[in-house]
C-alpha cells in the first residue's frame, strides 16, 4: 500500500520550488511594503507610509497616475482594437481566403522574436534621422509627414502600442481560430440552408459559440496589458520616454526598486508597496472580469 | 461546405492587405540578416539592398571581440539546464496531481493554477531578496531554479495529457510488479513525447527569449544572455548598429529556424494552455 502515498513525492519537488519562489514571494512584498528599508541594514515600520506616497506625494503620485493611466489606455486598445482585429484575422483564416496557412504563420511570428530584436527593429523603422520610415517618405518627395515618432510624446504612446501589437496579435488570433474549428460544421450548414448570410452568420453563429475563448483572451489580454515592460523599457528607456509617454506600472516599480535610487533611502520597501498596488489592480480586474463576463456567458 | 468557393473582391481585397501587413516581417528580418554582412560604409550608402561586399567584421567583432559567443554559451546553458529541469519537475507534479486521488487535490490543482493568473514580476523585488540571501545572483543556478519555478503552464499542459491516459495502463504495470517511479520513467514518460516536446519547445521560445529575468539578475556582463548583450548594444543604438545587425541575427536564426519547422506544435501547445475552461 506503499504506492498509494506516492503521489507526494511526485509533487513534492514542483510544490516545494513554486511555493518558495512564486507563491512566498507575494506574501514577503505585501511585508515589506510597510517598511522602509534600503535592502540592507535596518527595516522601518512605517505603516501605510509607502503607499501614502505613492497616492499623494507631490513629486511621486503624478508619475505613478500617469504610468498606470498608460496601462489602462493601452488596455482598452487591446479589448476594443486588437481583439477585434484577432478576431476578424482568425475569421479570414478560417475562411480559408488565399494564402491563409502563409498569413497564420507570419502574423505570429513576430511573437517567437525577442523584445530586444523587436525593440531594434522599432529604432530601426523609426529612428528620426536613418529611420526606414522618415527615409522612405522623403524618398517620396513627402518630407512634410516626417517625424521625430518616438521622440514625440504624442505620437510616442500610439506607435509602442502598435509595436506591442504587431509582437503579440497572432497569439489571440491563434487561440480564437483554434476554438472557430471546433464550432460544428452542421450548425454551419443548417444556418446556410436557411439563407443566413455571412455577416448574419458571422454574428449569430460564430461569435456566440466564441464566447469562452474570448473570456480568456480578454482576461489574459489585460493581465498583459497592466504588467508590460520589455518593449517600453527596451524603446522608452527607464524613464518611460519624454513626458512620460511611454511609462508604465512595471517600469515605475523598477526605477524605484532597480534603477538609479537602488542604494538609496526606501527603494526596497517602496517598490514592494507597488508591486502591491500592482497586483491588488491585476487581481481585482482579473476578479472583476471574471464574474462580469461570466454572467454574460451564462446570461444566454 | 467542401466545394472550393470562388474568392470574392472582398476576399482578395483581404489577402493583399494582409500579404502587405506581412511583408513588413519578412522585410525586417530578411533585411537583419542581410545587413549583417555589410560593412558601416556599405549600411549607410546600401541600406536596402544586397551586401556590396560580403564581410564577417561584424560578427567577429561581436562574438570574439564582445565577448558575444560567452553570452550565447550562457544562453544555451541556462535555457537547455532550465528546460531539463522544468520539464522534470513540472511532468511529475501533473503525473502526482492527474493520476492519484488524494485530500485536497482540487486544491492543489488550483493552487499551481495560480501562477497561469500572475506573471513572475509580480514577485520579483521578494525573489531577488532570497535569491540575493542564496547567493544566487548572477549565476545560472538562480535563473534554472527561477525558470523551474515558473511551471504553472508546464503543469498544466502535463496533467490534461496524463488524464487521459487509460487507467489500466498504470494497473496492469503495477501487477506486473513494476514500482511507482518505474511506471513513471518506463511507461509514462515515453508515451507524453510529443507533450514533452510541446513543452520543451514552447518553454524554448519564452526562456531564450527572456528580457524581464535576465535584467535583473544578471547584472555581471561575464553572465549575460544574449537578449541581454543586444540591448546593451541598444542603448548606445547609433555607435553600434552594424554590430546589433550581427548580434540580432545570432540570437534571431535558432529561433526562426525552430518556428518554421515545428510551428504547429508551438501554436497548438499555446493554445492548449489558454483554454482553462
Amino acid at each position: 500500500m506503499q504506492s498509494k502515498k506516492s503521489y507526494i513525492l511526485f509533487i513534492l519537488p514542483g510544490f516545494t520550488i513554486y511555493t518558495v519562489f512564486m507563491i512566498i514571494p507575494l506574501f514577503f512584498a505585501v511585508y515589506y511594503s510597510f517598511f522602509s528599508w534600503a535592502g540592507i541594514g535596518p527595516k522601518v515600520f512605517i505603516g501605510l507610509g509607502n503607499f501614502k506616497k505613492i497616492f499623494f506625494d507631490s513629486q511621486i503620485a503624478p508619475v505613478f497616475k500617469n504610468a498606470i493611466k498608460n496601462n489602462f489606455v493601452y488596455m482598452a486598445i487591446a479589448l476594443f482594437v486588437f481583439i477585434p482585429v484577432q478576431i476578424l484575422l482568425a475569421y479570414l483564416i478560417h475562411k480559408k481566403i488565399r494564402g491563409y496557412s502563409f498569413f497564420k504563420l507570419v502574423i505570429f511570428l513576430p511573437f517567437v522574436i525577442s523584445s530586444t530584436i523587436v525593440g531594434f527593429f522599432s529604432l530601426l523603422v523609426f529612428d528620426p534621422n536613418i529611420g526606414f520610415l522618415n527615409t522612405f517618405l522623403e524618398s517620396l518627395h513627402l518630407t512634410s509627414l516626417t517625424s521625430s515618432w518616438f521622440g514625440d510624446p504624442k505620437k510616442a504612446f500610439y506607435l509602442l502600442t502598435g509595436v506591442i501589437g504587431w509582437q503579440g496579435i497572432g497569439v489571440g488570433m491563434v487561440i480564437i481560430l483554434a476554438n472557430m474549428k471546433g464550432i460544428p460544421e452542421e450548425v454551419v450548414e443548417a444556418s446556410i440552408i436557411d439563407g443566413a448570410n455571412e455577416w448574419v452568420r458571422f454574428w449569430r453563429i460564430i461569435l456566440p459559440f466564441l464566447k469562452p475563448a474570448l473570456i480568456n483572451v480578454i482576461i489574459l489580454s489585460s493581465i498583459y496589458a497592466l504588467t508590460q515592460f520589455d518593449l517600453p523599457y527596451i524603446i522608452g528607456g527607464p524613464t518611460g520616454g519624454l513626458d512620460g509617454a511611454m511609462d508604465f506600472i512595471n517600469l515605475f516599480f523598477y526605477r524605484y526598486t532597480f534603477g538609479d535610487s537602488y542604494y538609496g533611502q526606501t527603494a526596497i520597501g517602496f517598490g514592494a508597496s507597488i508591486s502591491v498596488v500592482a497586483f491588488s489592480i491585476i487581481l481585482f480586474i482579473a476578479i472583476l472580469q471574471n464574474t462580469l463576463l461570466k454572467k454574460i456567458l451564462h446570461r444566454d | 461546405m467542401r466545394i472550393k468557393k470562388k474568392q470574392g473582391p472582398l476576399g482578395w481585397a483581404a489577402t493583399i492587405l494582409l500579404a502587405l501587413y506581412c511583408l513588413i516581417a519578412i522585410f525586417l528580418i530578411g533585411n537583419l540578416i542581410l545587413s549583417s554582412f555589410k560593412t558601416k560604409m556599405d549600411l549607410v550608402y546600401n541600406t536596402f539592398g544586397f551586401p556590396k561586399s560580403f564581410t564577417l567584421g561584424n560578427y567577429y567583432k561581436v562574438l570574439i571581440t564582445d565577448d558575444f559567443i560567452r553570452y550565447f554559451y550562457n544562453s544555451i546553458v541556462i535555457t537547455s539546464l532550465s528546460i531539463i529541469s522544468l520539464l522534470a519537475v513540472s511532468s511529475m507534479a501533473a503525473y502526482g496531481i492527474a493520476r492519484y486521488k488524494f485530500k485536497g487535490k482540487s486544491i492543489v490543482e488550483m493552487y499551481f493554477l495560480l501562477g497561469l493568473m500572475f506573471p513572475i514580476q509580480i514577485a520579483i523585488l521578494p525573489i531577488f531578496i532570497i535569491l540575493r540571501n542564496m547567493h544566487l545572483l548572477n549565476t545560472y543556478s538562480g535563473m534554472i531554479l527561477l525558470y523551474t519555478a515558473n511551471l504553472a503552464f508546464p503543469v498544466f499542459i502535463f496533467s490534461q495529457f496524463f488524464r487521459d491516459l487509460p487507467k489500466a495502463l498504470h494497473e496492469s504495470a503495477l501487477m506486473d510488479g513494476a514500482g511507482e517511479f518505474r511506471i513513471f520513467s518506463q511507461i509514462m514518460m515515453p508515451l507524453s513525447r510529443p507533450v514533452i516536446f510541446t513543452v520543451a519547445l514552447i518553454s524554448f521560445v519564452q526562456i531564450w527569449n527572456d528580457f524581464y529575468l535576465p535584467l535583473v539578475f544578471l547584472t555581471k556582463r561575464s553572465i549575460r544572455t544574449v537578449t541581454l548583450g543586444i540591448y546593451h548594444y541598444l542603448s548606445n543604438f547609433l555607435a553600434y548598429w552594424n554590430y546589433v545587425f550581427a548580434a540580432a541575427s545570432i540570437a534571431l536564426v535558432p529561433i526562426i529556424i525552430i518556428f518554421f519547422i515545428f510551428s504547429d506544435q508551438i501554436i497548438a501547445g499555446l493554445v492548449t494552455g489558454s483554454l482553462k475552461e
